[in-house]
């Protein structure tokens, strides 16, 4: 009997083990399962994340930012890879004067103001030098790193360098502290420039990429290049003699406009004052943009052509027509005078033009119906934006004939009442030298889609006919009496050799407060050359003058010298022809 | 009960019958000799590791090798950027217009052309003057009048009459 129920009871017990054993790991391997569930199932995203964070970087690969041009493909604005230069106090403190002073030797900082940097209590973060080339930011941090210091380390910081500084600054912009487009074309084409930043992500260990790990990389997208259509030695020359007319006048400032008469083109648009690029926090606030394009005045006498050509056109005078001109004239409650005094003139159209005479014109526009001068006026583009492609282009101001008195129609013949910019009135004074079509101007070369959707640009320019070919040329002859040397009023003008034609313009000015005139003038003289086959066209423009100059004096040298430099730059002759000599009076 | 078949059997085939009577023969067990399948298997564990390992090692030195070339090649990208941005910097016109000045240049005066066509001189040459320089720089900023202010006068009490 005990021998037959012992291996039972072995067989028994060895069961009993089974099944413990299988129930142990069947609770073991549940709540392995339950543990994977939690890790694989609730948790995985967090615990990704986690491996992520350890050792996953993520950098963005910055896109270069395209660069402005001039029509050569001069740039005007460029990026340059740069790094900023930071600090941790509190690791700097204790060498901060050896830090200093090695910075400062090195790089255009403050010694003081890096010191006080480098000691500031209560932060890890201060900023010791923005901007720097980062082959100079590098051998920076690399000498201090050998010299032992430490908390001195480099960030990446996009460089926007304009080389030649304040050339052309008024139509570039500027950009700002981080980077971002502030103001100019940088900021009207903002979208074209930027191109798309790019990422790169990796596993990272000790410094170095994990081969076989994770790793996917988006490349940038640059930038596209911008290229305008001035010419940077132009701009440069046309700052300056526009810089010294102002100063030398005493003005208050000025703006310059260089056009290529049949393209429409800009070579040079300057004004003054003006800011740099660079550093356009050291200048005030108003000078950071284009008064060209966005301060109106009153033309004066250079509106006189646009009259006299539209009179012509309209085939309602000629040049050689005779007008009596009286001392003053009396038109409803106003009297309307001559700059100058003179008893009674009998004076041609011509004579009217090359004298200037506000009554001559006066006269000779009382052939025109309001309607009549208002349309050959608009047609010129004035009272309407130019469309260059700046946003915010101020249109001018050319009333509603409807609304027009005698007094409006006899005072905007002569360029007083109706508003204008620099810009819209080169383009105007342009259609007579473009043998009467007018060229919208451009600045962009080529096309290119502005951030308001507005596609601008040399190829897109419009022309429209103003004025006949004819009128045309028989308005240029009577401006070519202006720069006559002893009968204009602008000989200052004249160009050696050259047929030049040209007017002068001495306007009232509006008080700042909007409200009537204040005692103050704009100055200005538009020409072009050579007058029997046009190339350019510049106007200069000087508000308020204190030396008593006039758009002969102040206007006239300043046209003298960009118009020499164009013609000589780019080798355009004289056409050995002839200036007429037509009777300017009778 | 030697045999089943021995009754009906001639006695020749019992002997063949005999002989040929099936019995269990013990396995032969001609073993291979172990150690060549061994040395194999571990060769080319050992191989297939080292191969991993140098694998791996030369991955990895690649990637050392990447990333340094990448570091120098930015490296380089920046030092020709700047050395642009000095180019760029020297060909400023303010600056070259300055350095011609110190040579004493002025802006050149008229030109004259020459027609091909008919050999006709067009436009009158004129010899450049000193009066044609030109002011580039800009004029030295005046100093504001806060920074110089009138002197103030302070009138004292006369001496005597504060004596009294």
């Amino acid at each position: 009997m005990r021998s037959r129920s012992r291996p039972n009871s072995l067989r028994g017990t060895s069961l009993v083990r089974l099944r413990v054993a299988l129930v142990l790991i069947a609770m073991v391997v549940s709540v392995f399962g339950a543990r994977l569930f939690q890790l694989q199932g609730v948790d995985a995203r967090a615990y990704a994340a986690k491996a992520e964070a350890a050792g996953v970087v993520t950098l963005t690969l910055p896109a270069t930012r395209g660069a402005i041009t001039d029509r050569t493909g001069t740039p005007l604005a460029e990026s340059v890879d740069g790094l900023m230069i930071v600090a941790d106090p509190t690791k700097t403190r204790e060498d901060a004067s050896a830090i200093a002073k090695l910075l400062a030797a090195r790089l255009e900082v403050d010694y003081f103001e890096v010191l006080e940097r480098l000691r500031k209590r209560h932060t890890q973060f201060q900023y010791v030098a923005r901007r720097v080339p980062s082959t100079k930011a590098r051998a920076v941090v690399e000498a201090i790193d050998t010299s032992g210091y430490k908390g001195i380390d480099v960030r990446r910081d996009p460089v926007r360098d304009y080389p030649a500084k304040d050339v052309a600054a008024n139509i570039l912009g500027f950009m700002g502290e981080e980077g971002q487009a502030m103001d100019g074309f940088e900021l009207l084409f903002d979208d074209i420039l930027a191109g798309r930043d790019g990422t790169a992500t990796y596993e990272q260990g000790g410094g170095n990429r994990i081969p076989l790990g994770d790793n996917s990389v988006v490349s940038p997208e640059s930038g596209d290049d911008l290229r305008l259509t001035i010419d940077r030695d132009v701009q440069w020359y046309t700052q300056r003699v526009l810089r010294q007319a102002v100063q030398a006048s005493r003005g208050e400032s000025g703006a310059a406009v260089v056009m290529d008469t049949h393209t429409g083109e800009l070579l040079a648009l300057a004004d003054h004052p003006t800011f740099d690029a660079n550093n356009p926090v050291s200048s005030p606030k108003e000078d950071l943009g284009a008064r060209s394009l966005f301060d109106v005045y009153e033309p004066g006498s250079v509106e006189k052509v646009l009259t006299a050509s539209s009179l012509i056109d309209a085939g309602l005078v000629t040049p050689g027509t005779r007008i009596s001109i009286p001392n003053q004239l009396r038109r409803q409650d106003r009297v309307i005078n001559d700059y100058w005094e003179h008893s009674r003139l009998r004076l041609t159209l011509t004579g009217v033009i090359a004298k200037s005479s506000n009554i001559g014109t006066v006269l000779a526009a009382d052939e025109f119906t309001p309607r009549g001068l208002h349309r050959y006026l608009s047609s010129f583009g004035l009272g309407q934006p130019t469309r260059i492609g700046f946003a915010g282009e101020a249109p001018g101001l050319l009333p509603p004939w409807e609304i027009w008195q005698q007094i409006n129609q006899d005072t905007i013949a002569f360029g007083q009442g109706v508003s204008v910019t620099a810009v819209q009135m080169a383009a105007a004074i342009n259609a007579i030298a473009n043998r009467g079509v007018y060229v919208a101007p451009s600045l962009v070369k080529g096309s290119a889609t502005t951030a308001d959707g507005d596609t601008v640009g040399s190829d897109v320019a419009t022309t429209r006919r103003v004025l006949s070919r004819r009128a045309a040329r028989q308005t240029t002859r009577m401006m070519e009496a202006v720069t006559d040397l002893e009968e204009g009023t602008a000989p200052a003008a004249a160009i050696e050799g050259y047929r030049v034609a040209g007017k002068t313009g001495t306007a009232q000015r509006v008080g700042a407060d909007g409200m009537g005139y204040d005692g103050t003038f704009t100055v200005s003289f538009a020409g072009f050359a050579p007058a029997d086959d046009p190339r350019f066209l510049v106007y200069v423009v000087v508000h308020d003058p204190r030396n008593g100059g006039g758009g002969g004096t102040v206007g006239g040298p300043a046209f003298h010298k960009i118009m020499t430099y164009l013609l000589r730059k780019y080798a355009v002759p004289p056409t050995g022809a002839n200036a007429p000599d037509d009777p300017l009076e009778w | 009960m030697s045999s089943p078949f021995s009754s009906r059997m001639p006695r020749i085939a019992e002997a063949t019958v005999e002989r040929a009577r099936l019995r269990v023969v013990p396995r032969r067990t001609t073993r291979p000799p172990r150690l060549p399948f061994v040395t194999l298997v571990s060769l080319l564990l050992v191989i297939g590791v080292v191969g991993l390992l140098l694998f791996n090692t030369s991955m990895q030195q690649s990637s050392f090798t990447a990333t340094a070339l990448e570091q120098e090649a930015s490296l380089l990208d920046a030092e020709e950027q700047s050395l642009q941005m000095d180019l760029d910097m020297l060909r400023d016109p303010q600056k070259v217009a300055a350095a011609a000045q110190e040579l004493g240049m002025v802006p050149a005066g008229s030109p004259a052309f020459i027609r091909l066509e008919d050999g006709k001189v067009l436009g009158n040459p004129a010899v450049a003057g000193p009066d044609q320089t030109m002011r580039i720089s800009p004029l030295p900023t005046t100093r504001p009048r806060r920074l110089s202010p009138d002197p103030v006068i302070l009138r004292l009490p006369d001496a005597r009459r504060a004596a009294r």
